[in-house]
Parts: structure tokens; C-alpha cells; sequence
């Protein structure tokens, strides 16, 4: 068995997983999501932490609606891919945009709202 | 023409002249004077037929403003007390008119002063005519307006400037007295509307109080130039000696005794008495002021003012004999009495007539006064003129006709008009009789001083001594002035138009009447044989010369309210409005103003400490945001 496998079958892991399990993943990347917006000095950086936090909610929503038995969470996820899809092309145009003015995409090199 | 339209005419005159003067007339003065006296002369016809026309009490009123239930009207009152009042001034108004055709002929602003005089006239007749205590009060400022226009005339002179502002700065004093009574009536009948006041009255429903008349009577004390507020008349001499008969000898001063006959309905007994006080202790303290004055025109004002005093209690003194039906009975409570038509009472009655012949007589001093004051380039001091009855025999004349009249001598109406009023004193209350006899004394004490010593002896002046006399613009008016203080005392001469307001006069009939006429007459002889024997003609004062204590006490008395006015704005109120002035830069501009500024601006100054540029200390701003949030929704503060 290989050492990844190894670790699996020795941890003590539940046969079934249940909605905790996935809310504690979706935690775990909004909060990884997170902090990637809050240390990380490359605006495209930022923008892929900022996805990821979206996608952390979108499996909290699908979590939900699995355990309700009920759609509206699968709508919502559908609606948040739609718009995330819409931001990230304006989103990059902004930044390829900037990058062609200012040469750089290091926020701390952006700072002109005070200078 | 229909009475209401007459009345809106007497108005519209006036007003109208003033109207055009102002707006196009104010550099041409003699198109400004013709325009003046034109319209004096349009109003004494228009007014000449208002009141013998016979009609009275018409209804004519339009709604002027309304706020809420308190609906102000603009409607006229015309009864035979406003036809009397209406005519003192539509007359004397005019003969004043052209009298100052000549007295202003050379002044530069002559624009000015007859739209002043068309100004005072309107307000005047509005006056008259007021409906409501309401219409009244707003008239009654405006005759202050113009008395502070025409005062302060000659404005280049710092004392007339200033007697210009305390004319009116001393009655606003008494008009917020005034006003308040108006509330105060407004508020306990309901109505400021005169005739409904009367009808009321009449009814048994009108509720009374001592603070009504007595409110309102503070409007009078002002105007009236009334103790404690007399001071500023004597000053107010400094305007032309026209606008000093017309407007502050023989109509606006008038204008508070002609209001008190208006509220005479208002009256309850304690307040009368205040008021029958009030002008004897005036009557006599003016009387011993212009004892010791040195102006000509100071003399006659504190003869102003003590016959205003006679008027005041006559009205306080005469009105005691009615007895209100219940004077404290509750609102609405009365018996279902016809409502008579209202009767006036005798001392309504006996202050009237004392006003219209004080009008005349005291118009025709003043205006007297004011032809030797021309004659003489402007000299007012007694002691430079003499000699004046040779040189100006018309004015001579007249004048003595006019000195004759104010001391009561027998013939002369002031005989007469004052007869009455202490025929009512010596009924009702000896002491004010006694007080006003001893004004009658020293008003002819002071009266035939003046004469004697303006008019006779050598001229000691180089002014008095190049004296001529006027012209007949000025000699003219002097002659129907004269004419009326003669005719105006005796009964029969009084139209039937008045009749309901003279028909009143208290008369003493058999052994009283011959009682009065001694008294009257052993008064006036006493005053005037005193006066001869003490002044003649001379440079100088013998009571300053001879009993310089006297003299010098006398002045102080002149001049005693003055000082105590001076000391309370200067000691007392200058020092509290400087008070109140440093709590306000302390508290409110300080603390208040200047501090609720300053934390906001330093609340400021710490949000700017959060706004740092960087992205991602935003960021981390809405996390902290987002905790606080949360920990709120949460229930944790």
C-alpha cells in the first residue's frame, strides 16, 4: 500500500461521512481562502485565494442542500459559477489592465489611494 | 358716497400723498409740499363729510389675516368719538399743514418731512378709525414711526438724532405693555374686536380683569408720555416746531387718551384709580418742571404733559361713577340684557373735551412758539427774545389767546374743558382735586412767565431784535387756532355730531357751578397775579438769581428720571448684558459651539488614522467588522 493510503487506513475515519464533515471542509478552504487574501502580496494570488472562498461556500451550499434533500442550494452554486465565471473576466481584464499602466501587480506597490 | 368708502378715503389720501412723495417726489420739495397740504386739505373735506354725513357704527370690515381661530380684521369703527377724534385731527392736521408751508420754506428736505407728515396723518386717522385693538397696535407703531422720522429731522444734530431714539426706544417700553393686554384680552374674551368688547359688555358676559386695562394702559402712559415714561417728550422738541403741535402736543400724545375712551368698557375700578393717579401725579410734576425751563418749546412740552395728566384722570376719575352690572361675574353667566348702545361716561367725556380744546390751544402755542422761533433765526432760549409783542403783533395775539385758554381763563375754552375736570375731581376724590388745583396754579405760574418774559420788555437779542412778523401762510393758522380755542369751550358751538360724547361733559349746576367758577377762576388769578409781580422781562431767571436752591432743585427734579434711566442702563443693564455676553462666549460659544466642533473634529482626525492605503488593512478592518457583527448578532455586547 503506499504511505498516503497508510495514513488513511490508520487514521480513525468514519465509515460514513456526514454534513459536519463537509462543513468542516468548507471551512477549512474559506479559511485557507482567507488568509491567502490577507498575506499574499501578487494580486492574481489574491484573486485564486478569493476563488477559492467562493468555491468553499459553493460545497457548503451543495452540503446543505444535499442534507435538506431539497434544490435550492444546487441553484445557488449554479447562479455563484455564473457570477464568479462574469467576475473573473473582468476581474483579470482589470489586472492585465493594470499591469500595462503601473509595470506591477504587487499590491504594496499599489498604494496611491494614500500616497 | 356710502360711509365705508368715505372712511376707506381718509386712509387712501394720505397714504397715497406719502406713497408719491417717497417714490418720486423726495428731491422736489415744493411739489412734495403742494402734494402734502393738498391732501391734508382732501382729507379734512372727506373727513367734514364722514362726520356730518350722520351716519354711524356702519359696518365695514374686511377679513385681514387669519391665524388659526384669531381672525384680524381691517374694519372701521365710527362712532361720535371717533367723529370727534377724526375731526381734532383732520382739522388741526391741516392748519399744521400749511403752517409749515411757511416754517419749512427754506429747509433742504422738505421732501422728506411732508411724506413724514402724510405718513403721520395716515397712521393717525388709522388710529381713529381701528376697529380692534389689533388694527390699533399696528397704527399705533406707525404714529411712532413717524413721530421718530419727524423728530429726528434734522438728523446732522446729534441731539436730535438721539432724541429721535428714545422717543421710540421709551415706547416700546410701554407698547409691550400694550401688547400684552391685547393678549391678555384675546385670551380671557376671546375677541379684540371693540364693538363686540361693548356688546359683551352690555350683555353681562364680558370677563374682567385688572390686568387688561391696566396692560392696555401702558400702552397710553407711553404715547401719553405718562409718568414713569415722560422723558422722552420734552427731548422730542428737537424736531420742527410743526410736527412738535402736530405730533406731540395735539394728536399722537392724544392718541392714548382717545385709546383709554376706546377701552373704556374694559375698566374696572381698581385700575381706574391707578390711572386717575397716574395723570394727577403727572399733571402736577410736569407743571413744576416747566417752571424753571429756559426753551420755549420745553415750556409748552411740559405743559403738554401736564395737561395730558388733567386728561388721564379725568378719564380715571369720571368713569368711577358707573358700577359695572357684577364686575367679577363669571363668563357667560350674565342676565339676557338688550345690548344698549354703548353710553359714553362722564370722565370719557370730560377727557374728550379737555383734548379738543387742548388740540387747539396748545397747536396754536406751539405753532406760536414756532412763527417767533422764525422770526427770530432759530433762538429758543426765553431770556434772548422780548420785545416780540410790538414787533409780531399777530402772533402776539394769538399767542395770548392761547396763554389765556391753557390757564383757564374765564371765556377762553381751557376754562371750561378744565372746569369739568375738577368739577369730577371735587366729586369724587378731594385730593386729586387739590393736587389739580395746585396745577392749575402753576400752570398759569409758568404760562404767563413764558408770556411775559418772551413778549415784553427790550429785545436782548440781535435775532429777537430784527424780528418781523411771519407771513400769512403762517399768521393764518394761527388765526383759526385762535378762533377755535375760544369757541370750542362753549357748549352750543358743538355740533350734534359729537353730541353723544360732549352731550356727556359733567356740568355743575346752581351753587356748585358758581363754587367752580371761583375756584377755577382764584387759581388761575393766583398763578397768573404771582407771575406778574415775580418775572419780568430780564436777561436771566430771578428764581436762578435770587433762590438759586430752589431753582437748582427744581432742575434736578426735571432731570431726576433721566438720571435714574441713565444709572439702570448704564450701571444695571450694561453690566448684565456684559454678563450675559461673557456666559454666552464662555458656555455657548465656548463649550457648546466651539466644543461640540472640536470632538467631532477629533472623532475625525481618529477614522483618518484608520484609512492607511494598504489593501489588505482594509481586509483586515472587515474582519475585525465582520467579528464585531457577528459577536452583536450573537448577543455578546
Amino acid at each position: 500500500m503506499s504511505a498516503p493510503a497508510l495514513i488513511l487506513a490508520a487514521l480513525p475515519l468514519p465509515a460514513t461521512s456526514g454534513l459536519d464533515h463537509y462543513l468542516v471542509v468548507s471551512a477549512l478552504l474559506f479559511a485557507i481562502g482567507f488568509l491567502g487574501v490577507l498575506v499574499r502580496r501578487n494580486t492574481l494570488v489574491i484573486y485564486m485565494s478569493l476563488e477559492l472562498m467562493l468555491n468553499a461556500s459553493t460545497l457548503a451550499a451543495v452540503a446543505f442542500s444535499r442534507f435538506n434533500g431539497t434544490m435550492e442550494g444546487n441553484v445557488f452554486v449554479f447562479f455563484i459559477i455564473t457570477v464568479a465565471a462574469a467576475e473573473v473576466a473582468v476581474g483579470l481584464a482589470i489586472i492585465v489592465a493594470l499591469f500595462r499602466l503601473r509595470h506591477t501587480v504587487q499590491v504594496e506597490e499599489l498604494a496611491t489611494l494614500k500616497s | 358716497m356710502p360711509p365705508a368708502q368715505l372712511a376707506a378715503l381718509v386712509l387712501l389720501i394720505p397714504l397715497a400723498s406719502a406713497a408719491v412723495i417717497a417714490l418720486f417726489l423726495r428731491r422736489r420739495g415744493a411739489a412734495a409740499a403742494a402734494i402734502s397740504v393738498a391732501a391734508a386739505a382732501g382729507l379734512a373735506a372727506v373727513s367734514l363729510a364722514l362726520i356730518f354725513g350722520g351716519q354711524r357704527n356702519f359696518p365695514a370690515a374686511v377679513e385681514w389675516l387669519r391665524l388659526g381661530t384669531f381672525a384680524v380684521s381691517f374694519g372701521v369703527k365710527f362712532d361720535d368719538l371717533a367723529a370727534l377724534m377724526l375731526f381734532v385731527v383732520s382739522i388741526v392736521g391741516f392748519l399744521i399743514h400749511v403752517f409749515s408751508l411757511g416754517y419749512m420754506r427754506d429747509d433742504p428736505a422738505r421732501g422728506r418731512y411732508f411724506a413724514g407728515l402724510s405718513v403721520f396723518m395716515f397712521s393717525m386717522c388709522g388710529i381713529v378709525l381701528a376697529d380692534n385693538l389689533f388694527m390699533l397696535f399696528v397704527f399705533w407703531e406707525l404714529v411712532g414711526f413717524s413721530s421718530y422720522l419727524l423728530i429726528g429731522h434734522w438728523y446732522e444734530r446729534p441731539s436730535a438724532s438721539d432724541a429721535a431714539k428714545k422717543a421710540f426706544i421709551v415706547n416700546r417700553v410701554g407698547d409691550f405693555g400694550f401688547l400684552l393686554g391685547i393678549i391678555a384680552c384675546y385670551w380671557l374674551n376671546g375677541t379684540v374686536n371693540l364693538t363686540e368688547l361693548a356688546a359683551r359688555q352690555a350683555a353681562g358676559g364680558l370677563v374682567f380683569s385688572r390686568a387688561i386695562p391696566l396692560l392696555l394702559f401702558c400702552g397710553a402712559v407711553g404715547k401719553s408720555a405718562q409718568m414713569p415714561l415722560q422723558v422722552w417728550l420734552p427731548d422730542a422738541m428737537e424736531g420742527p416746531t410743526p410736527v412738535s403741535a402736530l405730533i406731540h402736543a395735539a394728536t399722537m400724545v392724544a392718541a392714548g387718551i382717545y385709546m383709554l375712551c376706546r377701552i373704556q368698557v374694559l375698566m374696572v375700578p381698581d385700575a381706574l384709580t391707578a390711572i386717575m393717579w397716574v395723570g394727577t401725579i403727572t399733571a402736577l410734576y410736569s407743571a413744576v418742571c416747566a417752571i424753571v425751563q429756559t426753551d420755549i418749546k420745553k415750556v409748552l412740552a411740559y405743559s403738554t404733559l401736564s395737561q395730558l395728566g388733567y386728561m388721564v384722570a379725568a378719564f380715571g376719575l369720571g368713569s368711577l361713577m358707573i358700577a359695572h352690572p357684577s364686575p367679577f361675574r363669571a363668563p357667560g353667566g350674565g342676565m339676557a340684557v338688550e345690548p344698549a348702545a354703548v353710553t359714553f361716561q362722564t370722565g370719557t367725556a370730560a377727557a374728550m373735551f379737555h383734548l379738543l380744546t387742548h388740540a387747539f390751544f396748545k397747536a396754536l402755542l406751539f405753532l406760536g412758539a414756532g412763527s417767533v422761533i422764525h422770526a427770530c433765526h432759530h433762538e429758543q432760549d426765553i431770556f434772548k427774545l422780548g420785545g416780540l409783542a410790538r414787533k409780531m403783533p399777530v402772533t402776539f395775539w394769538t399767542f395770548t389767546v392761547g396763554v389765556f385758554a391753557i390757564i383757564g381763563m374765564p371765556f377762553f375754552a381751557g376754562f371750561y374743558s378744565k372746569d369739568a375736570i375738577l368739577y369730577l375731581a371735587l366729586e369724587k376724590n378731594p385730593l386729586v382735586f387739590a393736587v389739580l388745583v395746585a396745577t392749575a396754579i402753576l400752570t398759569a405760574l409758568y404760562m404767563i412767565r413764558l408770556w411775559r418774559i418772551a413778549f415784553f420788555g427790550e429785545a436782548r437779542s440781535d435775532a429777537a431784535a430784527h424780528a418781523h412778523e411771519t407771513g400769512p401762510v403762517m399768521t393764518v393758522p394761527l388765526l383759526a387756532l385762535a378762533t377755535g380755542s375760544v369757541v370750542a369751550g362753549y357748549g352750543w358751538t358743538h355740533p350734534a355730531a359729537f353730541q353723544g360724547v360732549l352731550g356727556q361733559v359733567p356740568e355743575p349746576e346752581g351753587a356748585s357751578h358758581w363754587t367752580m367758577v371761583a375756584i377755577g377762576s382764584g387759581a388761575m388769578l393766583i398763578g397768573l397775579l404771582t407771575a406778574l409781580a415775580y418775572y419780568r422781562p430780564a436777561g436771566m431767571d430771578p428764581l436762578q438769581a435770587r433762590v438759586p436752591v430752589v431753582f437748582g432743585g427744581l432742575r434736578f427734579a426735571q432731570t431726576f428720571f433721566d438720571r435714574i434711566y441713565g444709572y439702570y442702563v448704564d450701571k444695571v443693564q450694561q453690566r448684565l448684558a456684559l454678563l450675559l455676553g461673557w456666559i454666552e462666549d464662555v458656555f455657548l460659544a465656548g463649550w457648546l459651539i466651539r466644543g461640540g466642533a472640536g470632538a467631532v473634529g477629533f472623532i475625525g482626525m481618529g477614522a483618518r488614522a484608520l484609512h492607511v492605503g494598504r489593501l489588505q488593512v482594509y481586509a483586515y478592518w472587515f474582519l475585525l467588522g465582520v467579528a464585531l457583527l457577528w459577536g452583536f448578532a450573537a448577543g455578546r455586547f
